[in-house]
């Protein structure tokens, strides 16, 4: 496998499926858009409105959580299908089994980037003011984006061969959802809880996300770090998990 | 005797005593139970020469295609490979519905092993071929089965592996496109392409082999001139 060959696959199937899923539906990539906006409604009406507990500058602080969250959410839970998504393909033609899970990450990193640019320009129409420290938000989404390539890598890896795992990422990930402060403030939370609260990677990089473009401050890097470090030894085992077994997928009746 | 141009230079692959296990899933109600689809293979491909692979259902000529093909490795045995490229002639690789005709052969190009820019250069000679050029801007999910099998035989038919692999000369589509795509592969066998093909047609077998292997019960019971293993086979 050439690089030249690996490059010309992940450009035209992630092309090929961002294309394929805008054309699902009559409004498309707006969805990209959409989708995030809808679920803030649905929080903010649940949090904001009913139960009336809600941090400062509501709606950007849960936009902000809820942009990143689908991101990875999406990318880890379509990973771990996408061996066996391309059961067929997989069957007919030699592919690295790694430039699945990269194609998820990829297509859903170029719908999450067109969120983010759309929720810059209302944080800025809704009166926040862009700073250069937004810059800093660079370095926090790619150790982001490494751990989430990271996790679908590991979780692609392994749901092949134990099918049930699918099911357990997809609840694991709903519970985590739950606790990533995703529509509260974790630093609100009483003492003993929020350490274990704040170990959670996802936490961590929005809780950074929303220091740097809310509120104008640093991020937290001795945390990131750790985010760092976690996002190379998973990635890296479902790497060479896919790698070790590269030839076995294909054996796998599904 | 002629000399063949491959004389003396190394087999493009070999297999020695190849065999495949396929296991079962275990389940809660069931133990994962071994199959043995391949026990013991063994044969040469040399370069510019066209393989047959003979054997009844369930004998394990399509496990072995994919292990030439890379798909799956072997358990036990060896296969040894010197060839740049290998690939099966399959039908529309990773065809997606909603892009348009042109998308999907450039994608099941590059899918099959070509580059880039090749995928880009054969675009006209692909849609020429399938007789497309009308609705190739189409999303496929508007073409008829027909249409989509033509397009994916002639992607198919226009990438270029050193070692081509395929799966019984079956021509596709209406009876035009049928006898038009058989014709193209038998030219294509007869060529100096080097070809390993699997077919339950022995007349096709006959007219398109220099060799043939004869797998039964996923060994090779017997390799050798097309005719004398036919023969065997018959008897």
């Amino acid at each position: 496998m050439t690089p030249r060959r690996t490059k010309d696959i992940l450009l035209y199937k992630t092309y090929a499926e961002l294309k394929a899923e805008a054309q699902r539906n009559f409004l498309g990539f707006l969805w990209w858009v959409i989708e995030p906006i809808l679920f803030m409604l649905v929080f903010y009406f649940v949090f904001g409105r009913l139960l009336g507990a809600r941090p400062e500058a509501f709606i950007p602080f849960l936009l902000v959580g809820l942009v990143v969250w689908l991101w990875g959410q999406a990318t880890i839970t379509q990973g771990a299908s996408a061996i066996t998504a391309n059961h067929g393909l997989l069957n007919q033609a030699f592919v690295p089994k790694v430039l699945f899970p990269t194609v998820i990450f990829l297509k859903n990193t170029f719908k999450f980037l067109f969120a983010l640019l759309m929720l810059l320009i209302f944080l800025v129409a809704y009166g926040i003011e862009a700073s250069l420290i937004w810059l800093e938000a660079i370095p926090v989404l790619a150790v982001g984006g490494l751990f989430v390539l990271g996790s679908a890598y590991l979780a692609c890896a392994l749901t092949p061969f134990f099918p049930d795992l699918q099911m357990l990422i997809d609840n694991g990930l709903r519970m985590l959802f739950f606790m990533s402060g995703i529509f509260y403030d974790i630093d609100t939370l009483s003492t003993s809880y929020k350490a274990v609260f704040q170990a959670n990677p996802a936490a961590v990089l929005i809780d950074s996300l929303r220091s740097i473009l809310l509120a104008g401050e640093h991020a937290d890097w001795w945390r990131l770090g750790g985010v760092l470090v976690g996002a190379l030894c998973v990635g890296g085992a479902g790497y060479a998990i896919m790698r070790v077994n590269e030839s076995r997928y294909a054996k796998i009746a599904f | 005797m002629p000399r063949s141009p491959s004389e003396g230079r190394p087999p493009l692959l070999s297999l020695a005593s190849v065999g495949v296990c396929y296991r079962r899933r275990r389940t809660l109600r069931s133990a994962g139970k071994l199959h043995w689809a391949l026990s013991d293979v063994s044969f040469e491909v040399m370069s510019g020469e066209t393989v047959g692979i003979l054997g009844g259902n369930g004998s394990g000529k399509t496990t072995l295609l994919k292990v030439l093909a890379g798909i799956i490795e072997p358990d036990r045995g060896k296969v040894e490979r010197n060839h740049s490229s290998i690939s099966m002639l399959s039908l529309q690789v990773g065809f997606l519905p909603q892009l348009s005709g042109r998308e999907n052969a450039l994608l099941s190009s590059v899918l099959l092993g070509e580059d880039r820019t090749a995928a880009k250069r054969n675009l006209d000679a692909i849609v020429r071929f399938a007789g497309l050029e009308e609705c190739i801007d189409d999303p496929l999910a508007t073409y008829s089965s027909g249409m989509r099998a033509r397009l994916g035989f002639s992607v198919a038919y226009h990438t270029t592996p050193e070692l081509l692999l395929i799966d019984e000369v079956l021509g596709v589509g209406d009876e035009e496109f049928r006898l038009k795509s058989t014709a193209a592969i038998k030219e294509l066998i007869k060529s100096d392409r080097t070809v390993v093909l699997v077919s339950h047609n022995l007349p096709t077998m006959r007219e398109l082999c220099d060799r043939v292997v004869w797998i039964q019960d996923g060994e090779s019971r017997m390799v050798g001139p097309a005719e004398a293993v036919i023969e065997a086979y018959l008897s």
